[in-house]
């Protein structure tokens, strides 16, 4: 066990030494400043103190309702590690502790002593943090008490979740089938609910809402059916609302009790898990590496062979290659299809649904318009940023095959051209898609008349055009920064299997920041050129059609200038990218 | 060191070799991988670069296959210089690093289509065919690279860099990890290259019973310097008539004296 705490010990001082050290780096004292600063002002200022001066987030008026739906909460995320446990041992080593470990003359019971110690750093931190964003619930009590009571419930849910697994596991082990143990599940949750259905029918009726509905939920679980049934959880979160140190140290004892009996099931589990372990080893050494190469989950399936969107000739424009390479791996033509008639069925339901809406605009039809209509305008807003950022981690993937690369014989802007624009072009047609069955919707309420529906369109066609070059210009920034700063977007903490730290953090933020000053700065003269145009157009007396084209075409040319001269930029520096200096 | 080059066959310094180096030098910071090196390589010659851990043979190779900027000197394949024309210069060349990098989500055909439309392969179906007939991986060509063998991922890689007929060939511990079969196909793949289509080789390898079987010529590197330079009769006549290894082992461990 000495061995174990000198590995805990030692990595943890190793690592901060680490991150001291590397601060004496502007870019990560920079990072480390802004990230300081972020939680102080964003965490801490507003989201913290500013609840002290809110009077109603801070009385106990309705406390006791707050309190059994925390419990009621709680009961539902530990219910989680029984309705949707690991398959197997959820328990996580790495694969230098697989290594280093599991051959060793230890017992299993030590292992997982480690493994639980080894959590508390973690855990420790995710409570400071749920300190801080839970400032505005709070109900009395201090930060300190706060913080060892998200501790406790962390704990207490942490071990519950290994003990269930290891419970599970032995089941399986024992031979008792899923059917069976689902079977078992769905009876026990079938006696359970009957026991609810007859608590609630006794209830007095509440008023309608959702408020009225909280309320009734409370009362259920206070009746005297189903009280005794929360009282172990209870018990676990009731110091989170102690008020004072002296409510806090009688109400930590019985929490305290219930973490220590957790404790010793799971120690006293002689499950086997080293198989999980390894398994599980080997699948995190698999997402690390994928991260290390800039992978996202459009390409980290594998199976069977994709078929190519389109046939690739042996001869002709070299970025094209790396389009089709791109479209293979973002899913190839089985899985861009079934998008595709996604979107059309999604679309012919938006059209029926506009033509349904403008007869009958009865309340359920315009819910469910509201809904798709929103979820698509939603989907939109933030694809602006999403398929930038995507675009540019495909070029980050492509840059960790660098060594290949290099060896191609084509200019660097072609490379990053190709790369940038498999997810330029998927993220077109999502937008498109979108924007066409948001608009559809939407227009069964702004032109109920039916008129003027072709006009409507115009603007909306605009912006349709407008996209691909939009999204090839939102990539630019995120692509040159890996290309220029590889070290600031190495995700070398990743590898080591650790998280990236505060500096990391800021310099994602600072990142992001200048992501979206740069995209500001890019559409000045695109809006100016482009209201030049619409003034031009007015002056020449053209209608509104043909104000709009003008403007489009006119924006269109600056922002297709300013994206070409960002991909010469890119492959400037793909060009001069020294692998020597990695 | 003993510089024991002949005429007609490897030359000091930039000639008119198939790859041709004068001078060259990288340094990483202040720390010098690979000082002052010249040497050519004349088609249908294979070069064995030899050294110890750390002697900048990768370094080597990365600089000549253009991975990676020289700081000083000058690097000619096939007659381009790597710095002013790169582009001619890598469409005459392939690089095999030790590991072969294959995209997950392609299959092996479809690795032979990209490499095609990068380089410009007109009859790349042909040839592609042809060579993966040659590697015993034409029933493998739908096959993804995650469902291929180290072995097998190798050979898709040699097909790849043999598809545009290279003239000039860089292969970093091409052997490393091949079951012995695969090490003597990979051995008269290699051989062949230079025989029948006079392509000029260089290979870094520690396997050194190996490179005697496959090297014309051998440059034995030291802390990023040459210090041997010839044909292997030349070199083992300078050393007495030892075997490479011996003299690998002699040349490795003068330090260890000091």
């Amino acid at each position: 066990m000495s061995a174990l705490g000198y590995l805990i010990t030692r990595s943890l001082a190793n690592s901060v030494v680490h991150r001291i050290k590397r601060l004496r780096q502007p870019k990560y004292l920079l990072g480390a400043a802004l990230a300081v600063a972020y939680i102080y002002f964003y965490f801490y200022k507003f989201l913290y103190l500013a609840a002290g001066a809110s009077p109603g987030m801070k009385g106990v008026a309705g406390g006791g309702s707050i309190y059994v739906g925390a419990t009621i909460l709680f009961v539902g995320t530990l219910a989680l590690a029984w309705v949707l446990p690991a398959s197997r041992a959820a328990i996580t080593f790495t694969e230098a502790e697989i290594a280093f470990l599991f051959p060793a003359p230890l017992k299993r019971r030590t292992l997982i002593i480690f493994k639980i110690l080894r959590s508390q750093i973690g855990l420790l931190f995710i409570s400071v943090f749920f300190t801080l964003i839970t400032g505005r619930w709070r109900m009395g009590g201090d930060a300190w008490t706060r913080t060892a009571s998200w501790w406790l419930m962390l704990n207490t849910f942490a071990l519950h979740r290994l003990g269930a697994s290891f419970a599970l596991s032995r089941l399986y082990a024992q031979g008792l089938a899923d059917w069976k143990r689902r079977l078992f599940f769905v009876a026990v949750v079938a006696g359970f609910a009957l026991l609810v259905w007859q608590a609630w029918t006794s209830l007095p009726l509440a008023p309608a809402g959702p408020v009225g509905a909280f309320s009734k939920v409370t009362q259920l679980a206070e009746s005297r059916t189903l009280q005794w049934v929360l009282v172990p959880f209870k018990l676990v979160v009731a110091p989170y609302y102690a008020h004072g140190w002296r409510e806090f140290a009688a109400a930590v004892l019985p929490a305290l009790g219930i973490l220590l009996a957790h404790f010793l099931w799971v120690v006293r589990a002689d499950a086997s898990f080293e198989d999980a372990a390894i398994e599980n080893a080997r699948r995190r050494a698999k997402f690390i590496a994928s991260a290390q190469k800039g992978e996202t989950r459009f390409s980290t399936k594998s199976g069977k062979a994709r078929v190519p969107l389109f046939r690739l000739r042996a001869t002709g424009f070299q970025a094209t290659a790396f389009l089709w390479k791109s479209l293979i791996r973002i899913g190839g033509k089985r899985t861009l299809s079934r998008w595709a008639a996604f979107f059309l069925a999604l679309a012919a339901t938006a059209v029926w649904l506009n033509h349904r809406g403008l007869r009958d605009p009865s309340p359920g039809l315009i819910a469910l318009v509201v809904a798709i209509g929103g979820a698509c305008y939603i989907a939109l807003i933030i694809s602006f940023v999403m398929v930038g950022q995507q675009a540019a981690g495909q070029l980050r993937q492509g840059i960790a095959g660098m060594d290949l690369l290099k060896t191609y014989p084509l200019p660097g802007w072609q490379f990053a051209l190709g790369e940038l624009l498999g997810p330029v072009v998927v993220g077109t047609l999502i937008q498109w898609a979108a924007l066409g069955v948001g608009t559809t919707l939407a227009l069964a309420f702004i032109d109920s008349e039916g008129h003027g529906i072709g006009r409507a369109w115009i603007p909306i066609a605009g912006v349709a055009v407008f996209l691909p070059l939009f999204n090839l210009g939102t990539s630019i920034l995120p692509a040159a920064a890996a290309l220029a700063l590889p070290g600031w977007f190495k995700p070398a903490d990743v590898a080591n299997g650790t998280p990236g730290g505060l500096e990391v953090v800021g310099l994602r933020l600072l990142m992001g920041i200048m992501q979206i000053l740069l995209i500001l700065l890019a559409f000045v003269p695109v809006a100016f050129f482009g209201a030049a145009a619409w003034v031009a157009a007015g002056m020449f007396g053209c209608d509104f059609a043909w104000k709009v084209t003008a403007t489009a075409s006119s924006a269109m040319f600056v922002l297709a200038l300013e994206a070409a001269s960002g991909i010469a930029w890119l492959g400037w520096l793909f060009d001069r990218f020294d692998l020597s200096g990695e | 060191m003993v510089s024991l080059d002949r005429a007609g066959e490897s030359t000091e310094g930039a000639g008119t070799g198939m790859i041709a180096v004068d001078g060259l030098t990288k340094l990483y910071g202040d720390f010098a991988a690979v000082t002052e090196l010249s040497f050519t390589v004349n088609p249908g010659e294979v070069l064995g670069l030899v050294g110890p851990n750390g002697a900048g043979k990768t370094t080597t190779l990365r600089c000549l296959a253009g991975i990676i900027p020289a700081t000083r000197g000058k690097i000619t394949i096939a007659e381009h210089d790597i710095a002013e024309d790169p582009l001619a210069a890598k469409q005459a060349l392939s690089f095999f690093s030790d590991e072969p990098r294959l995209f997950d989500y392609l299959t092996v055909q479809q690795h032979l289509d990209f490499t095609a439309r990068l380089y410009q392969v007109a009859d790349a179906k042909e040839r592609g065919m042809a060579l993966l007939e040659e590697l015993d991986m034409a029933d493998k060509r739908d096959l993804l690279a995650t469902e291929l063998s180290r072995g097998m991922k190798q050979k898709v890689a040699l097909a790849c860099g043999f598809l545009h007929e290279p003239r000039v060939m860089f292969f970093d511990e091409p052997l490393t990890g091949l079951d012995p079969l695969a090490i003597r196909r990979t051995k008269e793949l290699i051989v062949r290259q230079a025989r029948d289509r006079g392509v000029a080789i260089i290979i870094s390898s520690h396997l050194l019973h190996l490179l005697e079987e496959v090297c014309s010529h051998f440059l034995i590197v030291k802390r990023g310097r040459k210090v041997e330079h010839g044909t292997l009769a030349d070199i083992r006549a300078a050393h007495e008539g030892a075997d490479l290894e011996e003299i690998f082992v002699r040349i490795a461990g003068e330090d260890a004296g000091k």
